[in-house]
């Protein structure tokens, strides 16, 4: 059963302790925003006694069985949802391994799409807003996701957080390409799309179809009166199977943005399981630019720095991005070289990835690394290094949220 | 939406009599003419209204037959739309469950109620399951391999 | 009349039977009801809201998670006033505010710790442990003080209810 286009989206809402949190009108917010409707599955009873033994995971809070029993009745389709929320308290171990455990059961028994959150009392509806955006696009828009050539003449711009990509694509072809930092969303955007138009040798009236994302999309998108306005966990899969030319089967997709970063696993070009964001800062392009500027070198030349050091020379906590920088200046001090701490500054952020967000989803080869950090080399070399496998890094790895909007705009082509 | 005064209390009247049916509860309370709202249940009644006429209502109907009618409060009114199971979005609310189990050991309750009221003499208290020691265990294993 | 806290705190035959007896039975009902009938308060379905995980702070720590210290808002309060509790082992289906072992667990701790009288008991698995269940906590509850108390729900420093242990006698009225 699938969500039409613009119709209401059933999300079952599989959760422990977050209607004692105060998070609750919270998720419910969100949900609004994305017409989306929370739906609490019904159980049999009965089945809670056993559901410990049958899922194999014996737990002694209540609210987690249930949470197992609820998405056995997801899976088998006694309840009929759209997408699935697991979300438990942070800091609750217990919760976090029915969490996890629950949301592996879901992915591998069904292919309705599953997003899992840990929350706190801070938990705002804007944290949830593009999660739970991602997962009704997922419903509504499955025959869109499914397009795997661009037709036409289209646009495509991505207004990240750091900075702002534009492309314009033609028959399957990057015709035009814009890549600016992100100061001012409208004029960043408008600069973007300008370079891409120009190198493409066409006219803003031409282009066909135009979509946007990122964190400006609804801005940018009104402005330029897009066809598609999309987050960017859908664009950016989408982009990145597209540009890695594996669309067909499983990829895990990871994107180090300019603010925070997705670990986003894919199938056949859809998101199943995805999370987004990072403990802080110390994760993300950023930390790389603050980096950089330290060593004295411009972020174009960082990668090939951190290709010829040896992190392990250089003790780097790059959980915080203050405490990272710390740590770069105490060991520069102690007569580290700028080639050891690039690479350490690579391998910390890789790290912290791997810590925080593969855990929350299935790394299925190939893993596609994208987002403007992924042109650092250091950066997919600690990554290999780290999961012992070959990581995938596209050529334009850094526009594919421009591409994933153009190559999804060009559905709306011809309508 | 429901209208929530402050002074109103709700009670759940649970019913677990061979004598008393909910229905006929019900009957007995719009027949008072107290100004209460009543709710039938799967499991008896839910009564909102101004505490000393619920006290009042809760005190009569439990007399129909004491022992094996049972009373508890409720946080939410009856038929509060946050609780409701049509705007929740199915799923019973939390309580629900545990009060159904609760519900299936009410005639063993209320048959010591009776007892208890009969001045019956309290049954011996039955031998507690107790865990093995390691010891007997190891004895027991030992004799039984030795078969 | 004593404030008798019942574990679990949502339970039916607990405060029926604490009531029964006439005592008063401390309840996680009352305490939603509190809430719910807060008309400037609206977060569904409960109205607890971010603030309260921040009051549970009383009783759990800042890195106890957030769903155990927005229950402790509710039942802390309760385990203040307790004057006696009834603590049932094993109880089936513990649900919603009874749903998290963790704050269970940290609750039973905080009422055992304050020295009361308690009488901790089986969940009835079958007709006659339903008998001992009963008789059990009638002659417990029969054992608290019916008066001297006052009705402000501050126990008296010095004054305990009078038997740490229910008597085993007979279960007449």
């Amino acid at each position: 059963m699938s969500a039409d286009e613009s119709g209401l989206v059933k999300i079952a809402l599989v959760s422990c302790g977050s209607e004692y949190a105060g998070v609750q009108p919270e998720f419910e917010a969100a949900a609004a925003k994305v017409n989306a409707k929370f739906i609490y599955p019904e159980i049999d009873i009965a089945s809670i006694d056993t559901i410990g033994k049958e899922f194999g995971l014996e737990v002694a809070s209540g609210d987690l069985r249930l949470m197992m029993a609820r998405a056995k009745a997801v899976v088998e389709g006694t309840t009929k949802v759209d997408g699935v929320f697991i979300t438990t308290c942070f800091r609750c171990a217990e919760g976090a391994i029915v969490r996890n455990e629950v949301r592996r059961y879901i992915h591998k028994h069904s292919d309705i799409p599953v997003i899992s959150y840990s929350f706190t009392e801070r938990t705002s509806a804007g944290t949830l807003l593009t999660r739970l955006e991602a997962l009704t696009t997922i419903a509504r828009r499955r025959h869109l996701l499914a397009r795997e050539v661009q037709t036409g003449l289209t646009g495509g711009i991505d207004s990240g957080s750091t900075t702002t990509k534009a492309v314009v694509m033609r028959d399957n072809k990057i015709i035009g390409k814009g890549w600016v930092p992100t100061t001012k969303v409208l004029e960043s955007a408008e600069e973007a799309y300008s370079q891409a138009l120009k190198e493409a040798g066409v006219a803003r009236e031409e282009i066909q179809a135009l979509g946007t994302t990122g964190y400006g999309r609804f801005l940018v998108g009104d402005h330029f009166k897009a066809q598609l306005i999309q987050e960017e966990i859908t664009v950016n899969s989408k982009g990145a199977v597209y540009l890695a030319d594996r669309q067909k089967g499983s990829a895990t997709v990871i994107d180090i943005g300019g603010m925070d970063n997705k670990a986003i696993s894919v199938e056949d070009g859809i998101p199943g399981m995805f999370t987004m964001g990072g403990i802080c800062a110390g994760a993300s392009g950023r930390f790389f630019e603050m980096i950089s500027k330290r060593l004295g070198v411009d972020i174009t030349e960082l990668g090939a720095l951190a290709v010829k050091g040896m992190h392990e020379n250089v003790n780097m906590n790059s959980y915080c991005i203050v405490f990272g920088i710390q740590s770069l200046v105490n060991s520069l001090a102690r007569g580290a070289t700028p080639e050891d701490v690039a690479a350490a500054a690579c391998y910390s952020v890789v790290e912290q990835i791997y810590e925080q967000q593969l855990q929350e989803v299935d790394v299925k080869e190939p893993l596609i690394l994208v987002g403007g950090s992924s042109l650092i080399e250091g950066v997919p070399k600690a990554l290999g290094d780290l999961l012992k496998i070959d990581v995938l890094v596209p050529e334009n790895s850094h526009l594919i949220g421009a591409v994933g909007a153009a190559l999804l705009a060009s559905g709306y082509v011809g309508e | 939406m429901t209208e929530i005064k402050q002074n109103e209390i709700t009670k759940y009247i649970v019913i677990s009599s061979d004598i008393v049916l909910p229905a006929d509860a019900a009957m007995k309370i719009y027949e008072s003419e107290f100004p209460v709202i009543v709710k039938e249940t799967c499991f008896g009644l839910i009564v909102t209204g101004p505490e000393e006429d619920v006290l009042a209502v809760v005190e009569k109907i439990q007399q129909m037959d004491k022992n094996h009618i049972f009373i508890k409060e409720r946080g939410f009114p009856a038929g509060d739309e946050r609780r409701c199971r049509a705007s929740r979005g199915g799923g019973p609310r939390p309580g629900f469950h545990f009060l159904r189990e609760e519900v299936k050991m009410l005639p063993a309750i209320g048959a010591a109620l009776d007892e208890l009221e009969a001045n019956e003499s309290v049954k011996e208290k039955r031998k507690e399951k107790s865990r093995l020691k390691v010891s007997d265990l190891e004895k027991l294993i030992e004799e039984e391999l030795a078969r | 009349m004593a404030k008798v806290f019942i574990y679990p705190v949502n339970s039916l035959i607990l405060s029926d039977l604490v009531e029964r007896f006439e005592h008063i039975p401390l309840t996680m009902m009352n305490q939603v009801k509190e809430k719910v009938t807060n008309i400037s308060l609206d977060s569904p379905p409960i109205n607890i809201t971010p603030e309260d995980p921040k009051i549970g702070l009383r009783y759990a720590a800042v890195e106890v998670p957030a769903g155990v210290r927005g229950r402790m808002a509710l039942i802390g309060p309760l385990i203040e006033k307790t004057e006696a509790a009834i603590i049932v082992e094993n109880p089936p289906a513990n649900f919603g505010c009874v749903g998290c072992n963790r704050t269970n667990e940290l609750m039973k701790y905080l009422v055992r710790d304050k020295g009361v009288p308690i009488l901790e008991v089986k969940y009835p698995e079958s007709n006659d442990d339903a008998r001992d269940f009963v008789n059990q906590i009638a002659a417990f509850l029969k054992s608290l003080p019916k008066e001297n108390q006052e009705s402000d729900g501050l126990p008296k420093e010095d004054k305990k209810p009078v038997e740490e242990k229910p008597a085993e006698k007979g279960a007449e009225e």
